[in-house]
């Protein structure tokens, strides 16, 4: 894979939300729980299982908000000593995570969140027939099956 | 469908492990975590109360590792099994490739099977899916109980015939590692670009 191949559509909207900010670390997510695009530093997270839990958060609130009469609440924020969560929806079905440290940057997050987030919206339209063909250039499905299918009779073993 | 990023060279799956409350779904789960080598796996992550029932799931990433530069990433999730918990068994349903369902062998606890099972397949039908034809395995837990439930009782409640059926007692993790292998595998034979 070369550098110039990478999906920059995704990526340069979350480094410059990142840059213009001061955040630590922005992510994007799908409501299924799959984070797809990152930026910034994300040595200190496990972005999988981040990417899951923030998925679910996002329903279970989606539920409520639904209880008091909203379709959903399109902004979160989580508020900590150190590091502060602030989630925003992109899409109906894409959620922006941003993590930061200093809280007095609160609107400048906000701010940047909205900017990157209109620019991610039109991407993430064609993203997914996008990738597919990226990958369907890149990937023979019966050999990848043949392998994929090896792999998991050697991890999946009664022991 | 599984999720493909290009941006994060990776393929990803979801299997969902579905059933009534206490059948054993979270055992599977750590029983998996317990036998899978060091270098597939990750911290499994529990969501449960006090009394370790599972309040909203339990999720587990497992990387079998990189075919063509994409890894290959299982994200196991389990569902809570307690009946108030539908809006929450629904929502982890979504994006699903494929479905454990985990039944009590226990006598009697039969009607809380087939009701999870019918519930089960109106939730797949709600994301548009066909719960006769999507994959799935049938795990009957707990056959070290007494009297258990015959295999083939839940198949003829609920008119269910095909589905790869594995007898487990998850506590000892006996049929847990067969039963992921098999959804795995129907999972990877539908794959498609």
């Amino acid at each position: 894979m070369t550098n110039e191949a990478t999906d920059v559509k995704l990526t340069v909207p979350l480094f410059d939300l990142v840059n213009d900010s001061g955040a630590l670390t922005a992510l994007l997510i799908t409501k299924e729980g799959h984070a797809i695009a990152e930026a910034g530093d994300t040595s200190y997270l496990n972005t999988t299982a981040m990417a899951a839990l923030i998925a679910g958060m996002f329903s279970a609130t989606r539920e409520v908000a639904r209880m008091v009469g909203e379709s959903q609440f399109s902004i979160l924020l989580q508020q900590g000593s150190n590091r502060h969560i602030h989630i925003s929806l992109v899409t109906d079905s894409v959620m922006m995570v941003v993590i930061f440290e200093d809280y007095q940057r609160i609107g400048r997050v906000r701010h940047e969140a909205r900017k990157a987030g209109e620019k991610l919206m039109a991407s993430l339209r064609t993203n997914e027939s996008r990738v597919t063909a990226q990958v369907a250039g890149e990937l023979c499905v019966p050999e990848f099956k043949e392998y994929a299918l090896n792999l998991i009779d050697r991890i999946f073993t009664a022991k | 469908m599984p999720h493909i990023s290009y941006e994060r060279r990776e393929i990803a799956f979801k299997l969902v492990y579905y059933g009534p409350g206490m059948s054993g779904k979270t055992t599977n789960l750590a029983q998996i975590h317990k036998r899978l080598a060091a270098e597939v796996k990750t911290e499994m992550i529990s969501l449960d109360t006090h009394e370790d029932r599972t309040l909203f799931f339990d999720f587990m990433p497992v990387e079998l590792g990189s075919i063509d530069g994409y890894m290959i990433r299982f994200n196991m999730y389990t569902v809570p099994g307690q009946v108030y918990y539908e809006a929450s068994r629904r929502l982890i349903l979504d994006g699903a490739d494929g479905v454990v369902f985990v039944a009590d062998s226990q006598p009697g606890r039969l009607e809380e099977n087939v009701l999870s099972y019918k519930r089960m397949e109106q939730n797949l039908r709600s994301y548009k899916h066909d719960p006769r034809n999507f994959p799935m395995v049938l795990q009957y837990n707990k056959r070290d109980c007494p009297s258990a439930l015959p295999v083939g009782t839940l198949e003829r409640e609920v008119s269910c015939h095909g589905v790869p059926v594995v007898e487990a007692v998850a506590t000892e993790g006996r049929g847990v590692m067969e039963t992921v292998r098999l959804l795995s595998r129907q999972i990877v034979e539908r794959f498609h670009l």
